[in-house]
């Protein structure tokens, strides 16, 4: 009688505790892929409402921005972290850092080069 | 009606408790929501926000201080004193006390807990029940902290644009002994001004208090 009530505990537990690191690892490399393809409409589309609003230039669209910023490859994930609604996702070529919205994860920064103890520095941010 | 008057002391906490945690989650998910706001994220909801790192760590580490003030109150008072006092025992009382002052053992009584008369590990389990109950709950809730603390201090840093850190630096970081710190200071000072002030003053017919009449230098009498 005892053994289903741990089995559904420890699940309820397990998966409560899973983080899902595989979205946000997504997210990530669709957005690269776009950027890659040329597809900077697309890209945008990708970006946090702030993260897109502030992007551009006055007289310039946020698709200008991202070609005229010209992110090198992504590559392959490396590494994610995922605490609560916010994540960062490592590639070979870029780290990203990403806020879950009811619609999934959106790209927040990008192009982000680490500062010693200091926010990283990013190409695209909010 | 009689069993609610007998217990009127633990219920009216029980209330108290339940409407002071059930307006922190409120207040907090209000203050949280603003902050989403302010960063172009999305308010969340109030079952969202009550199984947040962000709620668990503040209920946490308030928890662990208080049972922290209580686990050094009763394990200090065992062997320190305060002449005057009616929280400290008498000067000469100091220490674990003997046999007969405990009524354990062969002085146990008709009424005393079947554990009171046991001999070995029971009864020195027993014996330090309360202490070892109230100090494994600050531990727990100590280490709650950590782990909350944690998971909220790297959302925080990451929506800064910073690395995470790892649990081994979080436990030494800054940010976990400034939460720790300011609380327990403040329940180190309640539990000091408690200690001293009941010395010279009275509040009458509560028994935290020495009766309005008693001297000043009276130790261990209360109303």
């Amino acid at each position: 009688m005892r053994t289903p009530l741990v089995v559904l505990v420890t699940a309820l537990v397990v998966s409560a505790c899973a983080v899902d690191t595989a979205s946000p690892a997504r997210a990530a490399e669709r957005f690269h892929a776009a950027l890659s393809a040329h597809q900077e409409e697309a890209a945008c589309g990708m970006l946090a409402r702030k993260t897109a609003d502030k992007l551009p230039d006055p007289g310039q669209t946020c698709a200008d921005a991202l070609r005229e910023l010209r992110l090198g490859p992504g590559g392959r994930v490396t590494e994610v972290s995922v605490w609560g609604q916010e994540a960062q996702v490592r590639l070979a070529g870029d780290t990203l850092f990403l806020h879950r919205f009811t619609d999934g994860w959106r790209i927040k920064a990008a192009g982000c080069e680490p500062v010693r103890d200091l926010p990283y520095d990013c190409e695209v941010d909010d | 009606m009689r069993w609610l008057k007998e217990n009127s002391l633990a219920l009216a906490f029980l209330i108290m408790f339940l409407l002071a945690v059930g307006g922190q989650a409120v207040a907090g998910m209000m203050e949280f929501n603003d902050q989403q706001l302010a960063e172009g994220a999305e308010p969340v909801s109030l079952l969202h926000y009550v199984a947040s790192s962000a709620y668990a760590v503040n209920v946490a580490e308030n928890w662990q201080s208080e049972y922290l003030q209580f686990f050094l109150f009763i394990m200090l008072t065992v062997w320190l004193v305060q002449k005057g006092s009616p929280e400290s025992k008498q000067p000469h009382m100091a220490g674990a006390e003997s046999d007969k002052d405990q009524q354990i053992g062969r002085y146990a009584g008709d009424h005393s807990p079947r554990w009171a008369r046991a001999r070995g590990f029971r009864l020195w389990l027993f014996s330090n029940s309360l202490g070892l109950v109230m100090g494994t709950i600050f531990l727990l809730s100590w280490l709650a902290q950590s782990v909350a603390g944690q998971a909220a201090y790297n959302a925080e840093r990451l929506g800064d644009l910073r690395d995470p850190v790892s649990w081994g630096s979080y436990i030494t970081s800054p940010e976990f002994w400034d939460r720790s710190l300011q609380n327990w200071q403040s329940e180190l000072l309640a539990v000091l001004s408690m200690v001293v002030l009941s010395i010279y003053l009275r509040q009458r017919g509560s028994p935290e208090s020495k009766p309005v009449g008693a001297a000043h230098t009276a130790t261990g009498v209360e109303g």
